[in-house]
């Protein structure tokens, strides 16, 4: 079996163990931290295509994902246009910004990389925090086109909330459900198919990879723009779950923690982003009663991780298939 | 009947490669026509492996033009050259470290045979097809699952050679092809060198074992200062005295002279 078909058949099996789950454990605490643990496992699996396979260090998957969040709340909350519509319209944006920010980066190498997404990514959010200028004045009171520090509210949701009533939750854990398994998909068709080849191909070796015929430009403008559709689409998805939009979605914490998330599972694996999310939230979520312990403890599986697995958990695996061939 | 004089796969015109004060190649001209093995040798900072940049795009030449086919390539992409039919080894064995030797074959044979609009979504058999080729005429059959990085020397020179050979190249440009090897397996490189150009594709190879030089190529082409200073059938080495002078020297040459009787007679 093919390694394709295989991490086929894992997703659907895996997405097929997880859609029992909202059966089998009702909280609501559970289901909800699972549908965020979906969220967040699409930026990884996306953001992974760009810094892991393609070894490009652009952090401005977060913005990216901003940039989907608010593309939604401002078509839902000027426009009125239905969440259904607004979601993809809003990954598309995503995917236009990130093909600029791609454009940016193509004579970049290595760490001026991370310097000028992390810049613009910094840019995005002072453009949102620092426009006071009221766009329009509902009875709620002023609001700057951007929304500034207050952020959107009441933009529109998928309709769950007036269908199911309090159960709406159980619904959105399968909408986060169906993205991640879409996501992941996508992920596996890229890696495992030819531009997963063009991409590592250019990570490992620029210069030869010209030489055998893949093209630097078109194939880095690829993998910002392939990469940003579903990043988008979960800011989207963020959004319509929570309710609200403002510029804690541009906060360094959480591109740390999903930079983390990558990096403990597996740069560049096709399941590794996936275990690392898992982990560190599991992680996260088993230190919420010993506070400000909380963040020092996820430093400490971070060092543990680079400095013993720097392949991350996925790696560990893969020593294990390679040791047994060998013997 | 009169043969038509063939007309040049290669022509380099007054090609000048500078940086800054330095011309790496300075006004160099020749032409290859198509089923030659040229040989191009010279001492340490010649210009040979600059001239292999230029040809192949990586660093385009400052004046001067190459034409391929006829068609001028000087300002080309690499990847457009490439797509072209020129394929290139190089003197520092390169390769996509992280994948494996058939993922390396896989990656020139989808992208570097033609131009693509649009990746697909699955490699085909007709990209296999190619691999598997490629790694049969190197030698590597069997290999096709180690990692790149791990490879030892020869496999890394064969590795690069079967790339550049899934590209289904007319030319093939070989930087330093046994650098580094031993006897032995300068002879097995030698033997994939004459592989492939019994199956027609023109080879120009940079080289400093002169014994391998001599033996492979049809012609001779000797660089100094980034200028030509010899070119013509390798028995003429040994005879030329700005060559014995400024690159191989007595005792060198007397050896090379052995070796190129040991050929004749041969």
């Amino acid at each position: 079996m093919s390694a394709g078909r295989r991490d086929l058949l894992v997703c659907l099996l895996l997405a097929g163990a997880m859609a029992l789950l909202p059966q089998l454990v009702g909280t609501r605490y559970v289901v909800t931290q699972s549908t965020l643990f979906f969220i967040w496992a699409v930026v990884v699996s996306q953001w992974n295509l760009v810094f892991g396979v393609a070894g490009i260090f652009s952090l401005a998957q977060m913005a990216l994902f901003a940039v989907g969040a608010y593309a939604t709340a401002m078509l839902g909350y000027y426009f009125a246009v239905p969440m259904v519509v607004a979601m993809p319209l809003a990954a598309l944006v995503s995917v236009a910004v990130s093909l600029v920010v791609g454009l940016a980066c193509l004579r970049l190498r290595g760490p001026y990389v991370a310097l000028l997404t992390l810049a613009i990514a910094q840019v995005l959010y002072l453009v949102v925090v620092n426009d006071t200028d009221c766009f329009t004045n509902p009875p709620s009171g002023c609001m700057p086109f951007f929304g500034g520090v207050r952020g959107f509210s009441r933009f529109g949701d998928l309709g769950f909330r007036a269908l199911l009533g309090s159960k709406w939750y159980v619904a959105h854990y399968y909408v986060g459900l169906g993205l991640l398994t879409l996501a992941m998909l996508f992920s596996i068709a890229i890696v495992r198919g030819p531009l997963g080849l063009a991409f590592q191909a250019l990570r490992d070796n620029p210069g030869y990879a010209r030489s055998r015929g893949v093209g630097q430009f078109k194939y880095q403008l690829w993998v910002f723009g392939l990469s940003a559709f579903f990043t988008g689409l979960a800011g989207a998805f963020y959004g319509v779950q929570f309710g609200v939009v403002g510029p804690i979605v541009f906060s360094l914490a959480t591109l740390l923690f999903l930079l983390s998330m990558m990096v403990v599972g597996g740069l560049g694996t096709v399941w590794g982003p996936l275990l690392g999310a898992a982990l560190l939230m599991l992680a996260d979520e088993g230190m919420r009663e010993v506070g400000d312990w909380r963040d020092i403890g996820l430093g400490v599986i971070l060092v543990l991780f680079v400095v013993l697995l720097p392949r991350g958990l996925a790696g560990l695996r893969l020593r294990g298939v390679s040791k047994a061939k060998q013997s | 009947m009169a043969e038509p004089a063939a007309a040049p796969l290669l022509e380099c015109r007054e090609v000048t490669k500078r940086f800054g004060a330095l011309a790496a190649v300075d006004g160099l001209s020749f032409r290859l026509l198509p089923g030659e093995i040229l040989g191009i040798g010279g001492p340490n900072g010649a210009g040979k492996t600059t001239l292999f940049e230029v040809v192949s795009g990586l660093n385009p030449a400052t004046s001067g033009s190459v034409l391929f086919e006829g068609a001028d390539i000087t300002r080309a992409s690499p990847e457009a050259i490439c797509h072209a039919g020129i394929a290139r080894t190089f003197q520092l064995n390169a390769a996509f470290d992280s994948l494996t030797v058939r993922d390396n074959v896989r990656v020139a044979a989808y992208f570097g045979r033609d131009r693509r609009w649009w990746p697909g979504l699955r490699l085909g058999g007709a990209t296999e097809a190619a691999a598997d080729e490629a790694l049969e005429t190197v030698g590597l059959v069997g290999k096709d699952r180690s990692i790149a990085g791990a490879l030892p020397v020869l496999d890394r020179k064969l590795l690069m050679l079967a790339g550049a050979l899934a590209t289904r190249p007319k030319l093939l440009l070989m930087d330093e092809p046994v650098g580094g090897l031993s006897p032995g397996e300068i002879d097995l490189m030698q033997a994939a060198v004459r592989r492939v150009a019994a199956a027609g594709v023109a080879v120009v190879l940079i080289e400093h074992v002169m014994r391998f030089l001599v033996q492979l190529s049809t012609r001779v082409l000797i660089m100094h200062h980034g200028e030509s200073i010899y070119e013509g059938p390798p028995e003429g080495l040994v005879e030329d005295r700005t060559v014995v002078d400024v690159y191989l020297g007595e005792g060198a040459s007397r050896r090379l002279a052995a070796t190129l009787e040991e050929q004749a007679r041969a």
